[in-house]
C-alpha cells in the first residue's frame, strides 16, 4: 500500500520523532501526523533542520472548524414509522457531540514540502479547549507562515502567539466575527449601502436569507467502491 | 469692454423665463449637438475589479476595438465621464468605489458590467459581497453576462449612447 | 518605525498599474521605499465558505473565477482532488485533452502577463499584440465549452464533452465582403484540432517578435535587470513556486517532479533562471510559452490518432447522455439523483496541487462523506508571492515597485478568493 518513496519517509519519521506522542495515518498517498500543541514548535524545527527530512518549504497553513463534522440535513440510513424522511432545511436537534466547547473543535493544518527529497507531509494540531483558541506561531521557522496565520486568525479566530503582526487580512476593516466558523451564517450579519442624507457608505443588518436548495446528505453505502 | 469683445451667457433675470417657457428651438438644437458630442467620446475610468475587467480589456484590444467608438480608457476619474464597474463589488471596496464616483465631474454615467455588479451574481449569498453596485452608486445601464462578451459590452455602450441622445 | 521625515503614500485600490484591487501603503524616504504594506481583501468573496453549501460540481465554476486569466488550470486541481477521494481515474483521452487545455491556459496566462507587464513598464504596443493571440485561444475555449472565459469544462471523471469537429465561422455582412471573410476563415475550415495546430505553427514567430521588441532592448533591461532580486534560499523560505522559484535558479516543476495526467509521457524542457531578478523571470516565462507550444503539438498528434471516451462511464458520478435520459429509466433516475442531490464523496482529506502558470496551485478538501465539501482550502501562488513584496521592494524606487508587482504575476481573484 505504501509507495516506495514514502516507506523511507515513514522510517525516518519513526527514527527522529520517537520521543513525541504523535498519531500517524496514510491515505491517498499522503502522510498525516497528528501532533500535540505543546510539541508543535519543536517538531517543526526537527522537520525543517534535519537534513534527511529537510522540509524546507511550508506550502499551506489553514484553519479548520470541526463543529459540524458529520452533520447532515436528511436521514438516509434508517426509516421511521411514518416512512422515509424528506430533506429538511435544518436539523431539529444538534447532537451533543457538536456542542460548542468540544476540545477538538479547531485545528490548524500544515502542508510541508521538501524540495531536495521530493516528498510532502501534512501536520494536524488541535488547539485545545481554550477560548479563543491559540497555538504557537511558526513564522520564525518558515517566513511564509506570516500571511497564512493572519488569514487563519481572520477567518477562524485562532490566536498565534509570537506572531509579529497579527491583524485582519481578508475581511473588511472593522469586521466583527470570524466568517469561516461553522456558526457564522453564510450571508453574514451586516451589509453595505449608501446613505443619501449623510452621503456615506454605511452598514445595516442583512436583508436576505440563504435558503439551501440542495440538502446536505451523507451516504455511507460504499456506492462508489 | 475692449474692442472686438462681446459678452455671452444668460443674464440671471432671463433664467426663469426659459424654465417657464421651456427651451426654445435654438437651445434644443444646441442640446442635441452637445449630447451627440458627448456620446461620440465617452471616456471611461478604469475600474476593473475582477474577471469582467479582462473582458473589458479584450473589448479595448484589437478585435473588438472600442476606440473606434471614441471610448478611450483614462486612469483618473477627474478626466472621465463614464465608469464601467466591471467585477464583484466587495464590502471593503465599496467606500473606494463611492469616492471614485464622487470625484467624477458632471455629466457622468455608470455602466454596471457583469452579473456580480448587477446584483451580486454568482456570489450573491456571500457575507462580504455587495449585492449589486446600485446599492452604492446610481446605475444607468446594466450589461448581463458572466462575463459579458466584448460584444455585449459594446452593445451596452451603444445603449448608453442612445440613452444620452434621448435624455441628455 | 515611522521616521518623521518619511512620506506615507497610498498606492490606492484604483490604479492602472495595480493589477486589480491592490492597496499598498508605502512608507518612503523621497523616491526610495522603506516599507510596503499591502492591504488585500478588496476582492474577498468568500469562495471557500460558499463552496461548503454547494454540491461538488457546482463549485467548479468558482474555481474558474479565482485566477480569471488562467481558468482551466484552476479547475484542474479541484477536479483531481475529487477524483482522488472518489478513487477514479479519467480515460486517457480526457487526460490528453486536459493537458492540451492546461498548456493553452499557460500560454493565455503568460500572454496576458507579458502584455500587462509591458504596459506597466511602458511598452504599450505589446498589449495589443498579446491580446490578439489571446483572442484565438479564447476561441478555442468557446468552441469546446461555450464560454470564452469561464469554461467549467473539467469534471470529476474526465471532461464534459469531446472536441468539436467544426469551428464557428465569420459571416459576410454589409461591412465585410465575402473575400475578406474567406481570408478570415482560412484556419477554421477543419476541426478544433486543425485550428489549434495552425495556431502552434504561427505562434513561435510571434514570440520571436516579442523577444525582438524586449529581450535586447536597453530600456527594458534597465527597468528589469537587478530589480527584485531573490536568492534561492530566500525564495524557498518565502514559499515561492513556479516561475518565481525557477527564476532564482531552483529546478522545481511539479510536471516533472510529481507528474500528473500524462506529463510523464511528453517531451518538454524546463527553463531555469540564474540571477533571480525580473529579467530572468521574464526570460523563464517567455521560454515556457515556447515549451507549451511544443507540448500542445504533441497532444494534438496523439488526440488525432486516438479517439475514445472523454469521461468515465459510471453514471453514479457523471451524467448520462441527455438523449438517453429521455427514454431510458435508469438514465432518468441517475440524472435526477445527480442533479437534485449530487454524488457523495467518501470520508477523507486530500491535498492536490498542479503546476499552475503562476506557481503551485493546490486544493485541500476535507470530506465527511457528504455531497458537499466540509472544508475547501485553496492554496494560491499569488497569495504567497504578494506576501513577499515588502522584502523585494525595500530600497527600490517607486517605479521599480511597479516592475516588481508585474513580475510577481498576481491576480486578485486568487489572492483574496
Amino acid at each position: 500500500m505504501v509507495g516506495k518513496k514514502y516507506k523511507q519517509l515513514h522510517q525516518l519519521l519513526d527514527q527522529y520523532l520517537t520521543s513525541y506522542d504523535i498519531g500517524k495515518s496514510y491515505d491517498f498517498d499522503q502522510i498525516t501526523l497528528e501532533i500535540n500543541k505543546e510539541d508543535l514548535y519543536e517538531i517543526c524545527n526537527i522537520l525543517k533542520e534535519t537534513e534527511q527530512l529537510d522540509f524546507s518549504m511550508l506550502i499551506d497553513l489553514c484553519g479548520i472548524d470541526y463543529l459540524h463534522y458529520g452533520l447532515d440535513n436528511w436521514k438516509t440510513q434508517d426509516v421511521s414509522s411514518t416512512g422515509y424522511s424528506r430533506a429538511t432545511l435544518k436539523t431539529e436537534n444538534t447532537p451533543e457531540e457538536y456542542e460548542n466547547d468540544q476540545p477538538k473543535r479547531f485545528a490548524v493544518i500544515y502542508h510541508l514540502l521538501s524540495i531536495n527529497h521530493n516528498w510532502r507531509i501534512r501536520l494536524r494540531t488541535f488547539t485545545g479547549k481554550e477560548n479563543p483558541p491559540n497555538i504557537d506561531s511558526v513564522v520564525s521557522i518558515w517566513p511564509t507562515a506570516n500571511w497564512f496565520e493572519r488569514e487563519a486568525f481572520d477567518l477562524f479566530g485562532i490566536d498565534f502567539e509570537s506572531h509579529p503582526d497579527l491583524r485582519r487580512i481578508l475581511t473588511d476593516y472593522e469586521f466583527i466575527g470570524h466568517p469561516f466558523r461553522k456558526d457564522f451564517p453564510t450571508s453574514g450579519n451586516l451589509e453595505v449601502y449608501f446613505d443619501e442624507e449623510e452621503e456615506k457608505v454605511k452598514y445595516r443588518p442583512v436583508s436576505i436569507t440563504t435558503r439551501p436548495t440542495v440538502p446536505r446528505v451523507i451516504r455511507k453505502d460504499k456506492r462508489n467502491k | 469692454m475692449a474692442k472686438g469683445c462681446f459678452r455671452v451667457g444668460l443674464a440671471k433675470e432671463q433664467n426663469n423665463l426659459i424654465d417657464q417657457q421651456g427651451p426654445g428651438f435654438v437651445i434644443t438644437s444646441i442640446d442635441k449637438l452637445a449630447n451627440w458630442a458627448r456620446t461620440g467620446s465617452m471616456w471611461p475610468v478604469t475600474f476593473g475589479l475582477a474577471c469582467c475587467a479582462i473582458e473589458m480589456m479584450h473589448s479595448a484590444a484589437s478585435r473588438y476595438d472600442t476606440d473606434r467608438f471614441g471610448v478611450f480608457y483614462r486612469a483618473s476619474p477627474r478626466q472621465s465621464d463614464v465608469m464601467i464597474v466591471a467585477g464583484t463589488l466587495v464590502n471593503k471596496m465599496a467606500p473606494a468605489l463611492r469616492k471614485v464616483y464622487d470625484q467624477m465631474a458632471e455629466p457622468k454615467w455608470v455602466i454596471s458590467m457583469g452579473s456580480c455588479a448587477n446584483g451580486g451574481g454568482y456570489y450573491h449569498h456571500s457575507y462580504s459581497v455587495v449585492r449589486g453596485c446600485d446599492q452604492i452608486i446610481p446605475v444607468d445601464i446594466y450589461v448581463p453576462g458572466c462575463p459579458p462578451t466584448p460584444e455585449a459590452l459594446i452593445n451596452g455602450i451603444i445603449e448608453l449612447q442612445k440613452k444620452i441622445k434621448k435624455r441628455g | 518605525m515611522t521616521d518623521k521625515n518619511s512620506l506615507i503614500l497610498n498606492f490606492g485600490p484604483q490604479h492602472p498599474a495595480a493589477h486589480g484591487v491592490l492597496r499598498m501603503v508605502m512608507e518612503m524616504d523621497g523616491e526610495v521605499v522603506i516599507n510596503a504594506d499591502p492591504h488585500i481583501g478588496l476582492l474577498h468573496r468568500g469562495t471557500e465558505k460558499l463552496a461548503e453549501i454547494k454540491p461538488y460540481n457546482h463549485s467548479i465554476g468558482y474555481m474558474d473565477r479565482l485566477d480569471y486569466v488562467s481558468m482551466m488550470c484552476c479547475e484542474h486541481p479541484y477536479v483531481l482532488a475529487i477524483e482522488k477521494l472518489l478513487g477514479i481515474e479519467p480515460p486517457v483521452r480526457a487526460q490528453y485533452i486536459r493537458v492540451l487545455f492546461d498548456e493553452i491556459t499557460r500560454i493565455l496566462n503568460h500572454l496576458l502577463w507579458l502584455g500587462c507587464h509591458g504596459l506597466d513598464i511602458g511598452a504599450m504596443a505589446l498589449l495589443l499584440y498579446c491580446f490578439r493571440e489571446r483572442e484565438d485561444l479564447l476561441d478555442c475555449y468557446e468552441a469546446v465549452s461555450g464560454s470564452r472565459m469561464h469554461a467549467t469544462y473539467y469534471r470529476p471523471g474526465g471532461v464534459y464533452r469531446d472536441l468539436p469537429d467544426e469551428m464557428p465561422q465569420y459571416q459576410a455582412n454589409r461591412f465585410i465582403s465575402k473575400s475578406k471573410v474567406k481570408k478570415l476563415n482560412y484556419n477554421r475550415q477543419g476541426s478544433l484540432l486543425d485550428f489549434i495546430e495552425d495556431f502552434t505553427n504561427r505562434f513561435p514567430a510571434r514570440i520571436d517578435e516579442y523577444e525582438t521588441l524586449l529581450t535586447d532592448n536597453r530600456m527594458w533591461k534597465q527597468r528589469t535587470v537587478d530589480i527584485g532580486i531573490v536568492s534561492p534560499e530566500r525564495a524557498i523560505a518565502l514559499g515561492f513556486t513556479g516561475p518565481m522559484l525557477r527564476g532564482s535558479g531552483i529546478e522545481w516543476d511539479i510536471r516533472r517532479k510529481e507528474p500528473y495526467e500524462v506529463y510523464d509521457q511528453l517531451n518538454f524542457k524546463i527553463p531555469v533562471g540564474v540571477n533571480g531578478d525580473c529579467y530572468d523571470r521574464y526570460l523563464v516565462r517567455v521560454e515556457e510559452m515556447r515549451q507549451s507550444n511544443s507540448i500542445i503539438k504533441q497532444c494534438i498528434a496523439w488526440l488525432r490518432d486516438n479517439p475514445g471516451p472523454v469521461i468515465i462511464d459510471d453514471n453514479k458520478l457523471t451524467t448520462p447522455k441527455r438523449s438517453l435520459m429521455k427514454h431510458d429509466m435508469e438514465a432518468l433516475i441517475y440524472h435526477f439523483k445527480l442533479f437534485s442531490e449530487g454524488y457523495t464523496v467518501p470520508e477523507g482529506e486530500t491535498y492536490t496541487s498542479i503546476e499552475h502558470p503562476k506557481g503551485e496551485f493546490g486544493v485541500y478538501i476535507v470530506s465527511d462523506g457528504a455531497n458537499k465539501p466540509y472544508r475547501l482550502k485553496i492554496r494560491t501562488p499569488s497569495f504567497v508571492h504578494l506576501s513577499a513584496i515588502n522584502e523585494m521592494v525595500k530600497g527600490h524606487m517607486v517605479a521599480d515597485v511597479v516592475s516588481v508587482i508585474g513580475t510577481l504575476d498576481i491576480v486578485f481573484g486568487e489572492i483574496d478568493r
